[in-house]
C-alpha cells in the first residue's frame, strides 16, 4: 500500500515528540528542577515504602537513584542537586548525573563509592535491599504506577523523603492541571475509539488498562483492545488474529527503540495491510520509555501527544 | 582358578541349556501407523485453521480453502478480514508449527540413534545456546552494530546454532584417538556452557525491554509466522527430514555399535556426521523462526518408541507426522488456553513435557 509522506513526517514528529520531550515540559516544571531549597516537614520522617515503611533519620544529600521515573520526580521537586548518582536508563534530566548502574546489581557494595544515604528503586534484585538495611542506608522502593494518583502518591512519598513536601505537592497540582489541560484540548476526540499499545513486534506484548499507560489512555475515554486478554496479567501476550478481530482505531508502537518498528513495516505485516488504523494513518512510533517510566515529564509529554494525535484525526 | 572353578561347574561356563532367544523387534513400518499419524496431522491441522480468537464459522473456513483447490468454486462468505485470517495468518502459524514440530521431532529421534542416549534432543550439541547467543547479540548489541533490524533475528540465530555444532564437531573430534559419542556429547556441554555465558553477559547488560525480547524468544512460538518464513524454512526441513529418512536403516545398524557396525560395512562415523549435519542444519532453520522449543524433540520419539517399537525404520517417518501433529496440537493450546491471550509455545511444551518424562522413565523401569 502506497503511504502518504505527510503521515511519515507525523509518525516521525510525534517519536521525536516524546524522545526529546524535554522541551515540551511545561515552563512551570522546568523552573522546579533547578529549585535549591529543601522544605517540608523536619527530620527524621516516615515514609511509604513498596516493601513497608522506611525510617529516614535526617535529610539525605547523598540520594542514588536507580528507577528513571524517580529521576525525572526527584528533579521535578526540586530535589536535584541532593542526587548523586543515577541509573543508566534514566535520560531526563539531561545534566543527571548517570551511572553504568542498570538497577540489577545484586551486590550493595557496588554502590558504596558513592556513599549513598538513599537509594531509590522499582525493581530491586535479589537480596539488596536487605544488604543495604545492614549497612545503614535506607531504601525507598517505589514500584510501577497502575494509576495516574500513584504517581502522585510517590511524588508526595519523594518530596517527604527529601524534604521537598512543598515542591512535591507544587508539582503534584501543576501535572494534575497539565494532564486536565492536554485532555480538554482533545475536546472529547477519541472517547470511545479502541486501540492497541505494542511493546514487542515478534510476541505482540501490550499492556492493558490496569497500567500507566493504560490509565493515560483512559483519560481520553478510549478502550484497550488487550483488556479481554490480561487474565490477571496487565502486560499480555496477544495474537495477531485477535489484533486483527479487534481492528483497533489506534495503533501505537512503543517498540521503536528496541526493536525499530514503523508504520511502514507494521502495515506489512501478515494480514495487517486491512488494519482500520493502517488505512487511517493512526499507527504512530512512539518512544519505548512512554510504556516504562511513570515520571511525569514523560507522562504529560505522552498525553499532550496523545491529544494532539486525537484531534488531528478528529479534524482530518 | 578359572579352570578349576570351570571343572567344578562346567554347566556354568559352557551352558549347553538353549539360550534365550534375543528380542526381535518388527522393523518394517506398518500401514496402520502410518495411517494413524497421517489421521492425527491432519486431525491437528485441520483443528488450527479452525480455532482463533477471531470467531469464524467452520463451515465457512473450510469452503474457503476448498475455493483455493483448482477447479473448486465455492462461495465461502467469509469476509475480507476473515479470508485474511484464515490464509495469512493462521495457514502459514499452521504450516510453520508443522514444519518445526517434524524437524524437531526427526532430528530428536536421529541424535538419540547416533548418540545412544535416550535423553538427547536436537539441542544437544549445543544449537539452543548457539541460536539463543545469536538472538541475544542482535536483540541486545543491534543498535550499536549499525542499528540491525529484528529481521536479522533469524538468520542470527541460525548462524549461532550452526557456529555452536561445529565447534563442538571441532572439539570432539581433536582428539583422532577418540572420536566416540561421548567425546562429542562432552564437547556439546562445554560449547553449551560458553555459549549460555556469553548469552547470560549481554543479558545482564541488557535493558528489561530487551530482556522481555531475549525471554520471548527463548520460550518460543509461532506468533510471527507469515508464508515468508514458511518459504525460509521448508528447503532445510526438507533435505534435513529426506537425508535422516535415507539413514534411518543405518541408524538401527549403530544400535549394535560401532566396531559391529564396521564389521557389517557401515562406518559409524561418516554415518553420525551425515546425520548430525543434516539434523543440525534443519533444527537451525526451524529455530531460527520459532526460538527454543523444547521437549518436542523427546516427547514424540519416545512415544513412538513405546507404541511401534525401538527400529529407526519406524521411528524416523513416523516422528516426521507426529511431531508435526504434536506441535500443531501444542500451538493450539498456546493460542486458546488464555484466548486471546497467548502462552509462549515452549511454556505448553514443557508442562506436557515434564510430566510425559515421569511416564517414559515409569514405562522404562516397568520394562526394565
Amino acid at each position: 500500500m502506497k503511504r502518504p509522506r505527510a503521515t511519515i513526517v507525523f509518525v516521525i514528529a510525534c517519536s521525536l515528540f516524546v524522545t526529546c520531550g524535554v522541551s515540551s515540559a511545561s515552563p512551570a516544571r522546568s523552573a522546579a528542577v533547578d529549585r535549591p531549597a529543601a522544605t517540608g516537614p523536619g527530620f527524621p520522617v516516615s515514609v511509604k515504602s513498596g516493601d513497608g515503611t522506611v525510617r529516614i533519620a535526617s535529610r539525605p544529600d547523598r540520594i542514588l537513584c536507580l528507577s528513571p521515573s524517580a529521576t525525572q520526580m526527584l528533579y521535578e521537586i526540586g530535589a536535584g542537586s541532593q542526587v548523586v548518582g543515577v541509573d543508566e536508563y534514566s535520560a531526563w534530566p539531561a545534566n543527571a548525573p548517570r551511572t553504568k548502574f542498570s538497577g540489577d546489581e545484586t551486590n550493595a557494595e557496588d554502590y558504596l563509592y558513592l556513599k549513598p544515604d538513599l537509594v531509590i528503586f522499582a525493581y530491586p534484585s535479589g537480596t539488596i535491599i536487605q544488604q543495604l538495611e545492614k549497612l545503614k542506608i535506607p531504601v525507598l522502593l517505589l514500584p510501577a504506577a497502575a494509576t495516574i494518583a500513584d504517581v502522585d502518591s510517590q511524588l508526595v512519598e519523594l518530596g517527604t523523603a527529601t524534604g521537598h513536601l512543598n515542591g512535591a505537592k507544587n508539582v503534584e497540582s501543576s501535572f494534575a492541571a497539565d494532564i486536565a489541560s492536554a485532555v480538554r484540548s482533545a475536546d472529547g476526540d477519541g472517547r470511545g475509539a479502541t486501540y492497541y499499545i505494542e511493546l514487542d513486534p515478534t510476541n505482540y506484548y501490550t499492556a492493558t488498562s490496569g497500567t500507566f499507560i493504560g490509565a493515560e489512555f483512559s483519560l481520553f475515554g478510549m478502550r484497550d483492545i488487550a483488556d479481554a486478554a490480561g487474565h490477571g496479567s496487565q502486560y499480555p501476550q496477544i495474537s495477531p488474529e485477535y489484533i486483527l478481530k479487534e481492528n483497533p482505531d489506534y495503533v501505537f508502537l512503543a517498540d521503536t527503540v528496541c526493536c525499530g518498528a514503523n508504520a511502514r513495516n507494521f502495515a506489512r505485516r501478515p494480514g495487517f495491510s486491512v488494519l482500520k488504523a493502517v488505512h487511517m494513518n493512526h499507527v504512530i512510533g512512539v518512544n519505548d520509555s512512554v510504556a516504562s517510566q511513570w515520571g511525569p515529564h514523560t507522562m504529560e509529554a505522552f498525553v499532550s501527544l496523545l491529544a494532539r494525535v486525537l484531534r488531528q484525526s478528529a479534524s482530518s | 582358578m578359572a579352570i578349576a572353578a570351570a571343572e567344578e561347574a562346567p554347566s556354568v561356563l559352557f551352558d549347553t541349556a538353549p539360550a534365550a532367544a534375543p528380542t526381535i523387534y518388527p522393523t518394517r513400518l506398518r500401514p496402520s501407523h502410518v495411517l494413524v499419524g497421517v489421521a492425527f496431522l491432519l486431525a491437528a491441522a485441520t483443528l488450527s485453521v479452525l480455532i482463533g480468537p477471531a470467531d469464524l464459522p467452520a463451515g465457512a473456513v473450510i469452503k474457503y480453502l476448498l475455493s483455493k483447490l483448482p477447479f473448486v468454486h465455492l462461495h465461502s462468505g467469509l469476509s475480507t478480514t476473515g479470508a485474511i485470517v484464515v490464509w495469512q495468518l493462521r495457514m502459514p502459524r499452521m504450516v510453520l508449527g508443522g514444519l518445526v514440530g517434524a524437524m524437531l521431532a526427526v532430528a530428536g529421534a536421529s541424535y538419540q540413534g547416533v548418540f545412544a542416549n535416550p535423553l538427547a534432543d536436537p539441542y544437544l550439541l549445543g544449537i539452543a545456546s548457539g541460536a539463543g547467543a545469536g538472538a541475544t547479540i542482535v536483540i541486545v548489541e543491534g543498535p550499536a552494530l549499525g542499528n540491525l533490524p529484528q529481521s536479522a533475528l533469524p538468520p542470527a540465530a541460525f548462524i549461532g546454532g550452526v557456529i555452536a555444532v561445529a565447534a563442538t564437531f571441532a572439539l570432539g573430534r581433536a582428539r583422532a584417538a577418540d572420536r566416540s559419542a561421548a567425546s562429542m556429547l562432552l564437547a556439546g556441554v562445554a560449547v553449551s556452557a560458553f555459549f549460555v555465558a556469553v548469552q547470560t553477559f549481554l543479558m545482564q547488560r541488557s535493558s528489561p525491554g530487551d530482556l522481555t525480547l531475549v525471554y520471548g524468544w527463548i520460550l518460543g512460538g509461532l506468533s510471527t509466522a507469515g508464508w515468508g518464513q514458511v518459504g525460509l524454512v521448508l528447503p532445510y526441513v526438507a533435505v534435513a527430514a529426506a537425508v535422516l529418512f535415507a539413514c534411518r536403516r543405518l541408524l538401527d545398524v549403530l544400535t549394535i555399535g560401532d566396531e559391529e557396525a564396521t564389521s557389517v560395512g557401515v562406518r559409524a562415523s561418516h554415518v553420525r556426521l551425515a546425520v548430525i549435519l543434516a539434523a543440525t542444519l534443519g533444527t537451525a532453520a526451524a529455530v531460527s523462526v520459532s526460538g527454543l522449543i523444547g521437549f518436542v524433540g523427546i516427547i514424540v520419539p519416545h512415544t513412538i518408541r513405546l507404541i511401534a517399537g525401538p527400529s529407526y525404520r519406524r521411528i524416523i517417518p513416523l516422528s516426521l507426522l507426529f511431531g508435526a501433529g504434536f506441535l500443531i496440537l501444542a500451538d493450539i493450546l498456546a493460542r486458546t488456553v488464555l484466548s486471546p491471550g497467548e502462552v509462549p509455545l515452549g511454556v505448553v511444551t514443557a508442562f506436557l513435557g515434564a510430566p510425559f518424562f515421569l511416564v517414559v522413565l515409569r514405562q522404562a523401569k516397568r520394562l526394565g
